[in-house]
């Protein structure tokens, strides 16, 4: 079976690693193995915590982060406001996103990174005054503006880059 | 050990699942020299300096061309030529092509260059080109040094064409610019051929390192007349090769026979790991281990006298059910092509900005910068981020971020650094 490119809907050899056309990872097309989801319990790098449940009730859409470079999908089902950022227990910071297991230190993300948020049925995103920046399709946000997030957006927290895929 | 070339090689994926289609498949060979290559004889250099001496290079870059070009006067032995050739709007023989016997002399030379006038790079080539063909020597490197800050005035095509006739007679191109302000497009050109390469010098304090880290090259080659010919199984293709060590470049092939692809490759140097990548597709194949690849790396060894010496490797590939194989990809095949995407990239994007479209750069530009990042070549990356953001902005890239994008994406910028990433 051929691959579509989810970024620009070309054809591509099966096994391609990054689009030809247009130079997107279609890493997590072919890495099945490291896919994974937030909760889910296989969590190879021992790596992400269940989201608080309080938090997930069904909203009826569902957001995935794809982290570019590990292939690792977080599944997302936001009610209410998550916190993308690092887990520090010493300063009490638990966020509902922890990119830390994701090489989030060296990658810059902040503790406190930024926010994902459900409204008015469109995903939104909001930069919390991060150290190092949180971008979407590569523009780097103004902290504390929210901007609306769509499928096949390249969500990005200091060099930590994401691929945001929505579902209804 | 007899000297020689070794290659490993190494498959992004070790074992594809059974498929009816096509699939696609890199495969990475690194070539290391075998045996004892630091003791065979070192070649004879025959090497002649182009310096662009107009008004532009007073000053700074011009002394520190001047420090370099007397260490490498230092360095040569007894047994290489130098010449030096400089060009404003006329060009001059300062060093006639000889023997390194007189040193002070050669440096007395050196130091009589002032800057002055405008920029006529044909002028200085087509002395060069003289000169360097003036010894009568039987083996060894010949190889013109061009430095330039500027731009030359409607000689481009001649400079070409002379650089196109060094490289048929065996005579390598390496062309310096320093600063900003040189045609980068000219440049590459002339140097689009093997033993040939373009860098990109930000400030005049590289000079000297670049310099040493060129003639430090030069004089590690122990083999020449380097060709690898890439043999595919029936239904297979070879997609592309590129060059990713020491430096990023595109291979041409050409498949000279059924199946049968072919490729002329540089002088090989004893100071740099060379690799390549290959872009491969592999037919619909049943569970089992078949071959997949027959390659053929044919070469001379100068120093020992040896001619037509061939290293063969046959790759094979595993096919196993699709329940049976779990995808792991190769963490260095994956740095690689996504230095060689961001490479890729990033030379389409110029050629969207030549075209007028300027969105269509930009985003090529993020996409590059993401491969970038995630090669973690991340202060290059910002720089691919700037750009793309400056393009939308002010519809136009700056001189000096398109340069550093240019030869910083293939490794090609400053005095450069050995990647100690994907080894």
């Amino acid at each position: 079976m051929a691959i579509i490119c989810p970024h620009c809907q070309t054809n591509q050899f099966d096994g391609t690693i990054f689009c030809l056309e247009c130079g997107a990872s279609l890493l997590d097309e072919l890495a099945q193995e490291s896919t994974r989801q937030i909760g889910a319990g296989s969590t190879p790098t021992g790596g992400l915590p269940a989201l608080n449940p309080s938090k997930t009730a069904s909203i009826g859409v569902a957001i995935t982060l794809v982290v570019v470079q590990s292939g690792t999908r977080l599944r997302l089902d936001p009610a209410e406001q998550l916190l993308i950022g690092r887990k520090d227990p010493a300063k009490g910071i638990y966020p509902d996103i922890d990119l830390g297991p994701e090489g989030g230190y060296d990658a810059g993300v902040s503790r406190k990174h930024a926010i994902l948020s459900h409204r008015q049925g469109r995903f939104v995103v909001e930069d919390l005054g991060s150290a190092n920046g949180t971008f979407v399709n590569g523009k780097r946000l103004e902290p504390q503006t929210p901007i609306p997030l769509r499928s096949k957006d390249e969500l990005r927290c200091g060099t930590l880059a994401l691929r945001v895929e929505v579902e209804a | 050990m007899n000297p020689g070339i070794g290659l490993q090689r190494t498959l992004s994926c070790a074992v594809l699942a059974e498929s009816t289609e096509p699939q696609l498949i890199y495969l990475l060979l690194d070539a290391t020299p075998e045996g004892a290559i630091a003791q065979l004889p070192k070649l004879p250099l025959n090497l002649c300096l182009v310096v662009d001496r107009s008004s532009s290079m007073r000053g700074d870059r011009l002394n520190q061309v001047k420090e370099a070009a007397g260490r490498i006067i230092d360095q040569l032995g007894q047994n290489d030529y130098f010449s030096l050739v400089t060009f404003n709007d006329r060009a001059e023989t300062v060093i006639s092509a000889q023997r390194v016997t007189n040193r002070a002399d050669l440096k007395q030379g050196v130091a009589r260059i002032e800057a002055a006038g405008g920029t006529e790079m044909a002028r200085g080539m087509a002395l060069a080109l003289q000169e360097i063909q003036r010894p009568l020597i039987s083996r060894g490197i010949s190889r013109i040094m061009l430095l330039t800050d500027g731009r030359t005035y409607g000689d481009d095509g001649t400079c070409v064409e002379i650089a196109r006739r060094a490289q048929s007679r065996g005579i390598g191109l390496t062309a310096l610019g320093i600063g900003t302000e040189w045609n980068e497009d000219l440049l590459e050109t002339m140097t689009a051929s093997e033993n040939s390469h373009t860098q990109y010098i930000a400030s005049a304090q590289e000079v000297t390192t670049v310099f040493a880290e060129e003639l430090k090259r030069m004089y590690s080659v122990f083999a020449q007349h380097v060709r690898l010919s890439i043999t595919m199984r029936p239904g297979g293709m070879l997609r592309s090769l590129d060059q990713v060590r020491p430096f990023l470049a595109t291979v041409p092939v050409t498949e000279k026979t059924d199946l049968n692809w072919s490729a002329t490759l540089a002088d090989w140097t004893g100071a740099d790991l060379q690799a390549f990548l290959l872009e491969i597709v592999v037919p619909p194949l049943t569970s089992g281990d078949h071959p997949l690849v027959k390659v053929v790396l044919h070469y001379d060894l100068p120093g020992a006298n040896l001619k037509d010496q061939t290293r063969e490797e046959v790759v094979r590939i595993s096919i196993r059910p699709p329940d049976q194989v779990t995808r792991q990809l190769d963490s260095t095949v994956k740095y690689w092509l996504e230095r060689l995407m961001a490479y890729r990239l990033q030379a389409r994007a110029w050629k969207d900005v030549e075209a007028g479209r300027m969105n269509e750069a930009s985003d090529r530009l993020r996409m590059a910068g993401t491969r970038l990042f995630g090669a973690g070549e991340v202060q290059l990356a910002h720089t691919v981020e700037e750009e793309a953001s400056r393009m939308l902005s002010g519809g136009s890239a700056s001189e000096e971020g398109r340069k550093r994008i240019k030869f910083g994406t293939r490794g090609l910028m400053g005095p450069t650094e050995e990647h100690a990433k994907g080894t």
